[in-house]
């Protein structure tokens, strides 16, 4: 999912990318793009979940104390997160209560964007995700187990998905009781439904991942396969997509997917009504089926949320139905939801946000006041910053290699606000994704303000000294204050550093053009799911190279192409994952296509009387279903 | 210099009222005589009683002495703004990249604190931004003035189509705004002078700056010294240099130009600091002179942004430049009171 945050920016890439900017009217039209790729069962160790995960107690806003000790704790004992696929008994609703959980009162949201879309299949930013969790449902969800376990258990299915075939068919029986919001049954029409309207061409915002995999091709090519959608009386023939009676659903695809209950979970594969579909209009007006429903919308201004009565709790695993009703504003900016819910006066004692994140600039005051840091939930996110290098114009790897050793990737966390905004990354897995390993091979934990010395050394060698180098980066604050710091090493190195500032609504636009005469630039991207798979083979496989795609480096390299093929077809998700990690430290030392930075950390803050908050760290934000108001 | 007390005497008492100051004036003039003082000297002897002008002169010295000496002072201090202190040696920031120590990390070492983040000097910021700022300034304001000395002069000496052509165009250039046209023309220099590849230096974004600044900072006063020159023109002792074939040239050195001096140098006591806010401003906006160069306003932008969090480093940059606006504003007032003892008050 793509996470829309203030100033930070992560790849538009794909298709997404334009519309999302389009979308996004104020300042950096920040989103992270992840992706797709192969797949694995999953009971994988996420290492060094650290800071977020031990105050993740999924109960109560407390739990203040010291972070920079508890960050060094999680640090030292490697804090893992798993994710684990359910089975039927972890799939029974109700979902535990929370902890002095109590119903009644209502929250006030607020949120810098507002929603852009509704209609599930068109979506796939983070801000309308966690709306999703509120109002739609779909085949599978996750549900938290403890503060290091996530499963990925059952929603509307019995269970997160049986596989047969050597996970080429994935087979679905759907829960008694559940109902969309006019009282109607959910079938397994209206999931064969869900997944065919995605083919529809106005359909065009949403996750590919599932069709790609049902129609065995990549791009846009599995629109062929059902051209208007389910609207003409065409559906996807039985060896495709089956549905044999009213509770079962069945897969059937080409190669093994061993992922599909990560993918079912996105938001944007969620139930829609085959009766009550409205095509374009949909997305005005959907028909919710989760614990809550939408009792107002004036896009740009507000949303009321209030009680779905035909909501079964003891269908749902993972949701709760605590407050009345959710009253969400638009165009609060990050700087005034976090000084309105710091001050925690009137109102905002009952507000808070589900994507608005604390500024880069309080977070110094929010994280050492220790009555505020009570009331802040924070962790990784899984997006990861990299400075890409062109490698079209940027031949020497001797060159690279310098620009890899002389990066302060200390600095950029500064620039993002310190401990609380991220944390210096050794390579390109973040430590969200299963199989992630501290791995360090250009010394960037060690040297956080890089290695100035062995980079001119470097440059030396390669007879390079005094080349001209042009430093594309976008023109926002943390990226400036970066570049400050990366432009300043980079000289003292020995390059003739040429920084241009780049706009930051076109800034991936220009950057992602192949050629777009920059040596090297900024980008963030992030997974859709706990899986380098759908980060690798986005960022470094040569055939993807294309204007717009996510190679932003152009790093081809035919015997990593073929090592990522052999990895995706891998069935041992475990095994699959380490060999993510390898690969992507072997291209990194290899070839050196881009500098590993950051990874993206979050902090989010409640009024005192919102109880119930964690940070989910798959979702990457605050989960909104725990959330009750204290009395 | 024996007749000091006399005249301060004096001219203490014609304060009262302005006839009076006119009348006791040309009699200190007539005392003066025995002693030979110029205007000049005259104004000069005003304005050093004036306690308020002198200190406020003194303040606004200081500031360009500042500005004029940081690399000295830099030197002697040991430290220079661009350095990454906080970022090079780990115990001057927390976690959090704000400086370790009370008040934005002041000590013997950081005497104004450490700038958050980027854990730069902001001692050495301020100096050379001060420097920066004010020498963009006083360019921009001696171009100003030379402009509208020509273009004011020329409209109010020659009359007729040449003052309606000249009154037209600056009509025509009070009507850009500033800051708008400054920030839609620094892309376009960039794009006609500047490689794509390369960045824009710094002494061309500084170019630009003062080439906008001036060509839309000197009508005010080229409308003022027109109006002057007009009523001037018409006066005997211009008539009669005509009268004795004086080329147009030498009347304007000669008999205008010292007449325009009063309005000249008061205007430019004002359009100074105004040029410094506006360039600050700019700044602020993020469109005036980039990182890494230090720059006055831009430590506004980045006070203002963390004042929540680091108070103390508001404090410096917004510190200096109130006390420097006031202190330029007052000596503008004294300097004009100074020359001109009827008008004001």
């Amino acid at each position: 999912m793509r996470a829309r945050r203030d100033r930070v920016v992560g790849g538009a890439a794909t298709p997404y990318g334009i519309s999302q900017a389009a979308t996004d009217n104020r300042q950096a039209g920040a989103d992270t793009t992840m992706s797709r790729v192969s797949i694995r069962t999953a009971r994988a160790s996420l290492a060094a979940l650290a800071a977020g995960a031990l105050f993740l107690t999924g109960c109560s806003s407390g739990g203040g104390g010291d972070d920079t000790k508890k960050d060094e704790k999680a640090k030292q004992q490697g804090q893992d997160v798993s994710y684990t696929f359910a089975d039927e008994a972890a799939s029974k609703g109700p979902a535990p209560e929370v902890k002095g959980g109590r119903k009644g009162g209502t929250i006030k949201v607020l949120q810098r964007d507002s929603f852009a879309h509704l209609d599930p299949a068109q979506i796939y930013v983070s801000d309308e995700g966690a709306l999703a969790e509120l109002i739609h449902r779909g085949l599978t969800t996750y549900k938290k187990v403890s503060d290091d376990k996530y499963e990925v258990v059952g929603d509307l299915a019995t269970n997160s998905g049986t596989k047969s075939d050597g996970g080429k068919t994935w087979t679905y029986k759907l829960k008694d009781g559940i109902k969309f919001e006019d009282g109607s049954a959910i079938t397994s029409k209206d999931i064969r439904h869900s997944i065919e309207r995605t083919f529809a061409p106005f359909v065009t915002e949403g996750p590919t991942f599932i069709q790609q995999w049902l129609a065995d091709t990549g791009g846009t090519d599995y629109r062929k396969m059902l051209k208007d959608g389910p609207y003409k009386g065409k559906h996807l023939p039985d060896d495709v997509l089956e549905t044999p009676d009213d509770k079962t659903i069945i897969f059937h695809f080409k190669k093994p997917q061993a992922e599909l209950p990560y993918a079912l979970a996105m938001a944007g594969y969620s139930v829609v009504s085959e009766k009550k579909d409205t095509k374009e209009k949909y997305d005005k007006k959907p028909l919710c089926s989760g614990p809550y429903k939408i009792a107002s919308f004036k896009s740009g201004k507000s949303m009321k949320l209030v009680r779905n009565s035909e909501w079964d709790p003891k269908t749902d695993p993972a949701r709760h139905q605590y407050p009345d009703a959710f009253n969400i504003q638009f165009g609060v900016s990050f700087e005034d939801s976090t000084k309105r819910l710091m001050s925690d006066a009137g109102e905002n004692q009952t507000a808070t946000s589900f994507t608005n994140q604390v500024d880069a600039s309080s977070l110094q005051k929010v994280r050492t006041d220790p009555e505020i840091k009570k009331r802040t939930v924070g962790g990784f996110q899984s997006y990861v910053s990299y400075l890409n290098i062109n490698m079209d114009r940027i031949k020497n790897k001797k060159v690279r290699q310098a620009i890899a050793y002389a990066i302060p990737n200390q600095s950029i966390v500064s620039a993002f606000g310190g401990a609380g905004g991220g944390e210096m990354a050794g390579n390109y897995i973040s430590p969200t994704l299963v199989g992630h390993k501290k791995t360090d091979p250009f010394n960037k934990l060690k040297n956080p303000q890089g290695d100035v010395e062995k980079a001119a050394k470097l440059l030396k060698e390669s007879g390079k000294k005094g080349m001209k180098l042009t430093f594309a980066y976008q023109n926002a604050p943390e990226w400036q204050q970066f570049a400050v710091a990366a432009t300043q090493n980079l000289e003292k190195a020995g390059f003739d550093v040429q920084k241009k500032d780049i706009i930051a609504d076109t800034y991936y636009d220009q950057i992602g053009k192949v050629k777009n005469g920059y040596d090297i630039y900024h980008n963030s991207w992030g997974a859709d799911w706990p899986s380098a798979s759908t980060v690798v083979p986005n960022l470094f496989d040569g055939r993807q190279i294309q204007d717009g795609a996510a190679n932003y480096s152009h790093h081809k390299n035919p015997k990593f192409e073929k090592e990522m093929d052999r990895i995706r077809s891998m069935s041992d998700a475990n095994k699959a994952a380490d060999e993510w990690q390898k690969l992507a430290d072997k291209i990194l030392t290899e070839d050196v296509p881009a500098v590993p930075m950051h990874y993206y950390k979050a902090m989010q803050i409640s009024g005192s009387k919102i109880g119930g908050m964690y940070f989910d760290e798959r979702l990457h934000d605050i989960n909104p279903t725990s959330l009750y108001v204290k009395k | 210099m024996t007749s000091t007390s006399q005249t301060a005497a004096a001219d203490g008492a014609d304060t009262p009222g302005p006839d009076g100051a006119g009348l006791s004036s040309t009699r200190v003039a007539k005392e003066a005589d025995l002693a030979g003082r110029s205007p000049g000297q005259l104004m000069w002897m005003r304005f050093k009683r004036d306690r308020t002008g002198v200190v406020s002169a003194c303040i606004v010295l200081a500031f360009f002495l500042i500005a004029a000496l940081a690399p000295l002072i830099s030197k002697l201090y040991g430290k220079d703004p661009y350095t990454r202190y906080g970022q090079l040696r780990p115990d001057l920031l927390n976690e959090n990249f704000y400086p370790v120590k009370p008040n934005g990390g002041i000590d013997g070492e950081f005497w104004f604190g450490l700038e958050p983040g980027l854990g730069r000097d902001v001692f050495t910021q301020l100096l050379y931004g001060i420097r920066n700022s004010l020498a963009l300034a006083v360019i921009i304001t001696l171009l100003s003035v030379l402009t509208a000395i020509v273009i004011g002069v020329a409209g109010g000496y020659f009359g007729g189509k040449v003052d309606y052509f000249l009154g037209r165009f600056t009509d025509l250039m009070m009507s850009f705004p500033n800051q708008l046209f400054f920030v839609a023309f620094t892309p376009v220099v960039a794009a006609l002078l500047v490689d794509p590849r390369d960045e824009m230096p710094t002494w061309l974004r500084a170019g630009v700056l003062v080439y906008v600044m001036w060509l839309l900072g000197w009508m005010t006063l080229a409308r003022l010294l027109r109006g002057q020159t007009l009523s001037l023109r018409e006066r005997e002792f211009i008539e009669a240099a005509r009268v004795a074939g004086t080329p147009s040239g030498r009347i304007v050195r000669k008999e205008l130009l010292p007449n325009l001096v009063t309005p000249i140098l008061v205007q430019a006591t004002y359009m100074l600091p105004n040029n410094v806010t506006a360039i600050a401003g700019l700044s602020f906006l993020g469109v005036g002179l980039l990182e890494p160069t230090p720059d006055w306003g831009r430590m506004f932008a980045k006070g203002a942004e963390i004042y929540q969090s680091d108070i103390t480093y508001m404090f410096f940059p917004g510190g200096a430049m109130v006390i420097f606006i006031l202190a330029f504003n007052l000596l503008g007032d004294s300097v004009r009171d100074a020359f001109d003892p009827k008008s004001g008050r």
